[in-house]
C-alpha cells in the first residue's frame, strides 16, 4: 500500500509538471505609425516578450517615418529643398545606404519605380495625411512636371554627398520607405531573438517563422469586393506585398484616382488592380509591388525578370489573374470561377 | 432522494437554462470589436446597439454598432474612405480612419488569416 | 475483458491486506469502464457516459472520501497508462476531471444532516468532472472562446449521465444491502 501511494504521488507529481508550460500563443498588437496601422503579431509563451517586441518595432518605424517623411518638415525634405536649388547635398552612412538601395531597385525596375517624382505626388495631393477630394490636377500642370522627366538616374550618390543634375528631382519614398523599415524591424526583432513574428504596416508585411506547428497564413484581399481573394502560407521569412488602386484614391465625377503614379504620363497608372509580390526583402518586395503595378499586363513580366522577383499576382481591370508558375505552385485562389493565366517560366 | 438531492437538481435544472441561455443567444457568436483611438484600445461587445463617439487627434468620429455590426458614421476627416468601408461583421475585418487614428475591429471569433495583405 | 480486470488487479495487490484487495478489485472494475468508454464512439470530443464514476461514487458512499480517491485516481492513471494516452491531453482532461469530482465530493462528505443520497452524488461529480475538464481544455489546450459555446451541450450531457449512473449506484445499492442482510 505504502509504496503505491508512493508512485502515484510521483506520477502525479509528474503529470502537474507537465503541464505547468503554457503553450505558446499569437499576441497581436496595433499602434499607429509610418501614416499607417502597424499590426505586430508575435508567437511567445509570455506577453512580456510580445510586448519588446512590439515596442522594437514601433521605435523602428517611426525612426524610419520621421527620417524620410516626404511632406512634413524632416531630413528628407531638407535635402529635397537643397536638390532643387542644385545643391551638392552632405549625407550620413544610413542615408546613403537607404537611397543606393533605392536607386539600384529604380534602375532594375527601368525607373518605373520612381522615387524622384515627389512633385507628381504632391500635385496629384497624396502628399498629406488625409485623402484628397479632387478635382484632379491641371493637363498643363502635370504634362509639365512630367517632361523635366525626374528620375534617379540625375542622382550622383557617394557615401557622403548626393547631388541632382535635375532640378525637377524631388525625392519621396513612399513605394519603398516601408518595406526599408520593416526590413529594418525584422533584423531588430531576429537580434532580440524573436523567432516567429509578423510585422504588418498598412498591409504589407514580412512574416519570419511560423505558427508553431503551422505557418503563418496570410489572406490577400480583394481589389474590387469586401473578403480575400487568395491566400498563402509564408515560408520561413518572406515579405508579402500588395499595391492596389483601392488603397489611397478619390473619385471626383465617377472616375477613380488612385496614388500609383505612372511616372511616363503623370496620371494614376491604369489597367491593374492589384499586384502581390513576394520576396525575402521587404524594400525589395515593396518597389516593385509599385513598379510591376505600373508595368501592367504587358511589361510585368520583363521588370519581375530585371528586379529578381519569382512570385507575382497580377490583377487586371477585368479581374484576371496573371500569375508566374512559382506563384501558382504554392496560393490559394479563395473565390470561385476566377479566371487564371498562369504565364512566363522561362527563366 | 433526500433533499439535498433536490437541491442539486434543482440546481442542475436551473444551470442548464442559464448556460443555454448565456453561451448560445443575445450575440449570436460572441462576437467583440475593438474601437482604438491613438494608443487606447476599448473593447465592445456587437450584442448590443450602440452609438459610441471616439475623439482622435482631428475630431470626433461617431461609430455604430448595430445588429452586430460595426461601422463608421461619421468622421472629421476629408477622404471619408473610414465610412465607405461600411458595415463590419467576421473576425479579423477592420477599417480605420488615418487622419483621425481611430480604428475599429472585430474580434472574437479565430480569423482565417493570422494577417491580410492589401 | 474481465481476465484483464483481473491481471491488473494481480498487479496492484503485491502486500495484501483486504483493504488492499478491496481497492484494487474496484479500481481494476473502474479502469475496465474506463477503457471500454474510451473505445466508444462519442458524437462530441468529452461527452462520455463516465459510467466509470458509478464505481467512485459507490466507493465514496460505502468506504469513504479516501478511499474513492485512491480508485479515482489509479483508474484514470493506470487507465490512460494501459490506453497509452498517459501524460496526453486525453489523460490531462479526465486527470482534471477526476479532481474537479474528488473535490466536490470532499465537500459533499462534510454537509450537514441526511446529505446527499447517490443521485445528489453522481449528478454533482458528474457536473464538476465535466466543469474540470473543461476548464483544463480552455486553459491547456483551445483558449478560444468559441469553446464556451459547446458548454450548455456538454453539461447537459453531464446532467443525464450523472442522474442515470446515481440510478445505477442507487440500485447496487439496494442490491448490496440486501446481500448484505441476507449474509447477516
Amino acid at each position: 500500500m505504502r509504496l503505491r501511494r508512493l508512485t502515484l504521488l510521483l506520477l502525479t507529481t509528474l503529470a502537474l509538471t507537465a503541464c505547468s508550460e503554457p503553450l505558446p500563443q499569437v499576441h497581436k498588437a496595433r499602434l499607429f505609425t509610418l501614416g499607417t496601422l502597424v499590426d505586430v503579431s508575435v508567437l511567445d509563451r509570455d506577453e512580456a516578450t510580445a510586448q519588446k517586441a512590439t515596442n522594437i518595432v514601433e521605435t523602428e518605424l517611426a525612426l524610419i517615418n520621421t527620417q524620410w517623411h516626404a511632406w512634413r518638415d524632416s531630413p528628407l525634405t531638407k535635402i529635397n529643398q537643397q536638390l532643387a536649388q542644385r545643391k551638392k547635398v552632405a549625407i550620413d552612412t544610413s542615408t546613403y545606404r537607404f537611397i543606393k538601395q533605392a536607386q539600384t531597385l529604380a534602375t532594375m525596375s527601368n525607373q518605373l519605380f520612381n522615387p524622384a517624382i515627389g512633385s507628381l505626388v504632391g500635385l496629384w495631393g497624396f502628399h498629406s495625411d488625409d485623402t484628397p477630394v479632387g478635382p484632379p490636377p491641371a493637363e498643363a500642370a502635370i504634362e509639365a512636371l512630367v517632361k523635366e522627366a525626374p528620375s534617379m538616374a540625375n542622382i550622383t550618390l557617394t557615401p557622403t554627398t548626393i547631388s541632382s543634375s535635375n532640378p525637377a528631382v524631388q525625392l519621396d519614398f513612399g513605394a519603398f520607405g516601408k518595406g526599408y523599415a520593416i526590413d529594418r524591424a525584422i533584423e531588430k526583432l531576429k537580434l532580440a531573438g524573436v523567432e516567429n513574428a509578423i510585422v504588418n504596416a498598412g498591409g504589407d508585411l514580412r512574416a519570419i517563422g511560423s505558427k508553431g506547428e503551422h505557418p503563418w497564413r496570410i489572406g490577400i484581399r480583394h481589389p474590387t469586393e469586401a473578403g480575400v481573394i487568395a491566400s498563402i502560407e509564408t515560408r520561413g521569412d518572406e515579405s508579402l506585398f500588395t499595391s492596389g488602386n483601392y488603397e489611397r484614391f478619390f473619385d471626383f465625377d465617377g472616375k477613380r484616382y488612385h496614388h500609383i503614379i505612372d511616372p511616363r504620363s503623370g496620371y494614376p497608372a491604369t489597367g491593374t488592380l492589384s499586384v502581390t509580390v513576394i520576396h525575402h526583402s521587404a524594400a525589395t518586395a515593396d518597389a516593385a509591388a509599385t513598379a510591376l503595378f505600373i508595368a501592367g499586363t504587358q511589361q510585368w513580366q520583363q521588370i519581375a525578370r530585371q528586379m529578381g522577383i519569382d512570385e507575382v499576382m497580377l490583377i487586371d481591370r477585368d479581374l484576371t489573374i496573371y500569375m508566374t508558375p512559382q506563384m501558382a505552385a504554392r496560393i490559394h485562389i479563395e473565390i470561385d470561377d476566377a479566371n487564371i493565366r498562369i504565364v512566363g517560366g522561362q527563366t | 432522494m433526500t433533499r439535498a438531492d433536490y437541491c442539486v437538481v434543482l440546481f442542475a435544472a436551473l444551470l442548464l437554462p442559464y448556460l443555454y441561455i448565456t453561451q448560445w443567444t443575445g450575440n449570436e457568436s460572441g462576437i467583440t470589436a475593438s474601437i482604438m483611438s491613438g494608443s487606447s484600445t476599448t473593447q465592445l461587445s456587437l450584442a448590443h446597439d450602440h452609438t459610441v463617439e471616439v475623439a482622435g487627434t482631428l475630431g470626433t468620429s461617431v461609430i455604430k454598432i448595430e445588429g452586430g455590426k460595426i461601422r463608421f458614421v461619421t468622421a472629421p476627416c476629408l477622404g471619408k474612405q473610414c465610412i465607405h468601408s461600411g458595415w463590419l461583421q467576421h473576425a479579423g475585418e477592420f477599417a480605420a480612419c488615418l487622419p483621425n487614428r481611430i480604428s475599429i475591429a472585430v474580434l472574437g471569433e479565430t480569423p482565417r488569416f493570422d494577417s491580410i495583405n492589401f | 475483458m474481465s481476465e484483464h480486470a483481473n491481471n491488473s488487479a494481480d498487479s496492484t495487490t503485491i502486500k495484501t491486506t483486504p483493504d488492499d484487495h478491496l481497492v484494487a478489485w474496484l479500481a481494476a472494475l473502474a479502469i475496465t469502464i474506463h477503457i471500454i468508454e474510451s473505445v466508444l464512439p462519442s458524437p462530441l470530443p468529452g461527452v462520455k457516459p463516465g459510467l466509470a464514476n458509478v464505481i467512485t461514487i459507490a466507493v465514496f458512499i460505502l468506504y469513504g472520501w479516501r478511499t474513492a480517491v485512491w480508485v479515482s485516481m489509479l483508474r484514470v492513471l493506470v487507465g490512460s497508462i494501459l490506453i497509452g494516452t498517459f501524460l496526453s491531453p486525453t489523460f490531462m482532461l479526465s486527470f482534471s476531471g477526476a479532481i474537479a469530482s474528488l473535490a466536490v465530493l470532499w465537500l459533499a462528505s462534510h454537509l450537514p444532516g441526511a446529505g446527499l443520497g447517490p443521485i445528489g452524488l453522481c449528478l454533482v461529480a458528474a457536473m464538476a468532472h465535466m466543469f474540470g475538464q473543461f476548464y483544463t481544455a480552455y486553459l491547456l489546450f483551445i483558449p478560444h472562446d468559441g469553446l464556451f459555446k459547446l458548454l450548455p451541450l456538454l453539461m447537459t450531457a453531464a446532467v443525464i449521465f450523472g442522474i442515470i449512473s446515481g440510478i445505477i449506484v442507487r440500485s447496487m445499492l439496494h442490491h448490496l444491502g440486501k446481500r448484505h442482510g441476507q449474509e447477516k
